[in-house]
């Protein structure tokens, strides 16, 4: 068993801005598509030239440091996506069947996995380690492990983000994600956080296992979303429910999360 | 390899894959293209995964996981792999294929192979281990992260092993990827000479073992420290004063308890570019006397990339195995303006502690230290 203490999140998608948007729509606000997407931790100028994937990644982490006030600089970064940067790849792939030569150096060096991390550490000016890591479809269950492993281990917070961008039309065969979503969870060990917005212990169980998640959000489709698997975690913070909740890991094993909250077992803030 | 390492006899060829026109040297696996996958796998065939069963089959690795397997239960053995490109080389011919509709022909319907977690499902299908599978990907940092990570999840209690290892194949996104910042060499790569004018690409496939000694049982080698860090500087360019470095370095050894003068033996990053050598001189100036010997094979392979972590493992533990340090292949003229002079020739030397670098880009580093068994 392997316990941790959620003290941030950050979501985005194209419905939904950030965690309070988030929490709206689930409530019954009407989404609307077209979320803004300017994380302000990058500045205007890189800005403009970063990739998507980069910039919901870095808005997302920036949401989760900032609902737990805590300095971005001293904590770990585990980036999780099943396919990485699509557009990327594609843009690559379509280039190299045509053109090698003319390939963007720009682009190419944006095209590594851990470019999110890589932009995070230079924009919060962090040396903490940074891993980039996928699970194909099961990236959420294995970022999520990795993570909490990393933060009782080390002893130190540790940021996991997972995100998956819309498929173009060749991948929708591999990842059909009709929408692009991410989702960062800051993780702290047991007992760091004074007041966690939850807590988590989570095994890995061996057993077959569908995700049963309440899949779509208005009408918008997120089965097909790898990183969007992690919804059912962040619904049932969203309505401070305690829940057992289960996460595929591989066609044998599920991740086993069981879901408290703090507040509601008897603790007293201040 | 050993012997190549012992005759300083280089695997780097002029490039002849037929469709690339760069003009440089490669670090080519021969007849890679003709290597079956057995039935069940054929599936998942690309590049990356014929590499990956080839290398399955060297030195008994796929019996001692048997064995292992046996032993512990497969379902207490993770599977760590690190990669920079996954099966990328499968989805270029797919996009040089597309049917008139966008979508992939059907013979290149692999789901499971266009995604860049292909080498940890290849690896645990092909050796049937059912604990956590997990692909790292943090460019030419990879496959050293995947021991950082696996020692986590031993000591954990997630797993009593871990099956590690890295994979990168050739591909035209790296060659022309690397050519687009001027980073390629049109001669053999010559790491730490003051003529060295890029780097050679290269692929390999590695894996290891890791766990306590009562799970795995007989131990060669003790896994001792690691360090992992970030420059936050910029994403191809490493820090100037090799800051992150430095840090990967300094934690390693302090998690490995060994003090920097009492290793024997460092097996660089080297890539032979312009900035690496010289900002890996640096870094080194800053910790290490003239007491410890560090050299970069990549004239012998090529920069494997997110195989070099593992590959350049391997060479470290033959270095500890064999008590010959390999030297810096091609390096004729070391820079004069060097902080820390690199050897040239190989040295025999007993080996009791040696320390291996990898950098990707992103600024992500990586350092492994590591220790005779039982020392």
């Amino acid at each position: 068993m392997t316990s941790v203490n959620i003290s941030g999140i950050g979501v985005w998608s194209e419905q939904f801005a950030n965690w309070d948007e988030f929490r709206a729509v689930l409530g019954g606000s009407e989404a609307v598509l077209g979320s803004a997407l300017k994380p302000e931790l990058i500045p205007p100028k890189e800005r403009r030239r970063a990739p998507q994937a980069v910039k919901m990644a870095i808005e997302v982490m920036d949401q989760a440091c900032q609902m737990a006030t805590l300095d971005p600089s001293g904590v770990a970064t585990v980036f999780a996506s099943g396919m990485g940067d699509m557009q990327i790849t594609d843009y690559m792939c379509r280039t190299l069947a045509t053109t090698p030569r003319l390939v963007s150096p720009t682009r190419f060096h944006n095209s590594v996995h851990n470019a999110s991390t890589g932009y995070w550490s230079i924009a919060t000016g962090s040396h903490a380690p940074a891993n980039a890591v996928s699970g194909y479809s099961f990236s959420v269950a294995i970022a999520i492990l990795e993570a909490a492993v990393q933060a009782i281990e080390e002893n130190i917070p540790v940021l996991v983000v997972v995100e998956e961008l819309e498929a173009p039309q060749p991948f929708k065969s591999v990842c059909d994600a009709e929408l692009a979503f991410a989702a960062a969870l800051l993780l702290s060990p047991g007992g760091a956080a004074s007041s966690p917005l939850a807590s988590m212990d989570i095994k890995v169980h061996r057993s077959e296992v569908e995700n049963s998640a309440p899949w779509r959000v208005q009408g918008v489709d997120y089965s097909t979303n790898f990183a969007a698997k992690i919804l059912p975690l962040l619904i049932a913070v969203a309505g401070q429910d305690a829940a057992d909740l289960q996460f595929p890991m591989s066609r044998s094993a599920a991740l086993q999360v069981s879901l408290s909250m703090e507040r509601m077992s008897g603790t007293v803030d201040g | 390899m050993r012997e190549a390492i012992h005759e300083r006899r280089s695997g780097l060829r002029r490039n002849d894959l037929e469709a690339c026109d760069l003009d440089t040297w490669i670090g080519r696996v021969a007849n890679l293209e003709e290597v079956a996958l057995p039935d069940s796998l054929k599936l998942l065939h690309s590049r990356n995964n014929q590499l990956a069963w080839l290398g399955l089959q060297q030195d008994g690795m796929l019996d001692a996981i048997a064995e292992l397997r046996q032993r512990i239960g497969s379902d207490r053995i993770g599977v760590i792999m690190g990669t920079s490109t996954s099966s990328i080389a499968r989805t270029e011919e797919a996009y040089a294929n597309l049917l008139p509709s966008g979508a992939m022909p059907p013979e290149y319907c692999q789901p499971e192979v266009h995604n860049l977690h292909s080498p940890g499902i290849f690896v645990a299908e092909a050796t049937g281990l059912e604990g956590p599978s997990m692909t790292i990907s943090t460019a030419c940092s990879s496959s050293a992260k995947v021991f950082a990570s696996a020692m986590r999840w031993i000591s954990h209690g997630l797993v009593d092993a871990v099956l590690v290892g890295g994979i990168d194949s050739l591909c035209m996104s790296i060659l022309y990827g690397f050519n687009s910042l001027e980073l390629v060499s049109p001669d053999r790569c010559r790491p730490f000479d003051e003529r060295r004018n890029g780097i050679n690409i290269g692929e390999s496939c590695g894996y290891a073992i890791i766990g306590k000694e009562d799970a795995i049982g007989a131990v060669q080698f003790s896994m001792l420290g690691y360090g992992e860090s970030s420059d936050a500087y910029h994403m191809s360019h490493p820090h100037p004063d090799g800051k992150g470095a430095v840090l990967a370095m300094s934690q390693a050894l302090d998690r490995a308890g060994v003090a920097a003068d009492d290793i024997d033996y460092i097996n660089l990053h080297g890539t032979a570019s312009q900035a690496n050598d010289r900002i890996e001189a640096l870094a080194l100036g800053q910790l290490f006397s003239d007491r410890t010997l560090a050299s970069s094979t990549k004239a012998w392979t090529g920069h494997t990339l997110g195989a070099a972590g593992i590959l350049e493992a391997v060479i470290t533990l033959e270095a500890m195995r064999y008590g010959i340090v390999p030297g810096t292949l091609n390096c004729d003229q070391p820079d004069p303006d060097f902080a820390f002079h690199v050897v040239q020739q190989n040295v025999q030397r007993r080996v009791r502690y040696a320390m291996t670098n990898s950098f990707g880009f992103g600024g992500n580093n990586a350092t492994l230290v590591f220790g005779q068994a039982h020392d």
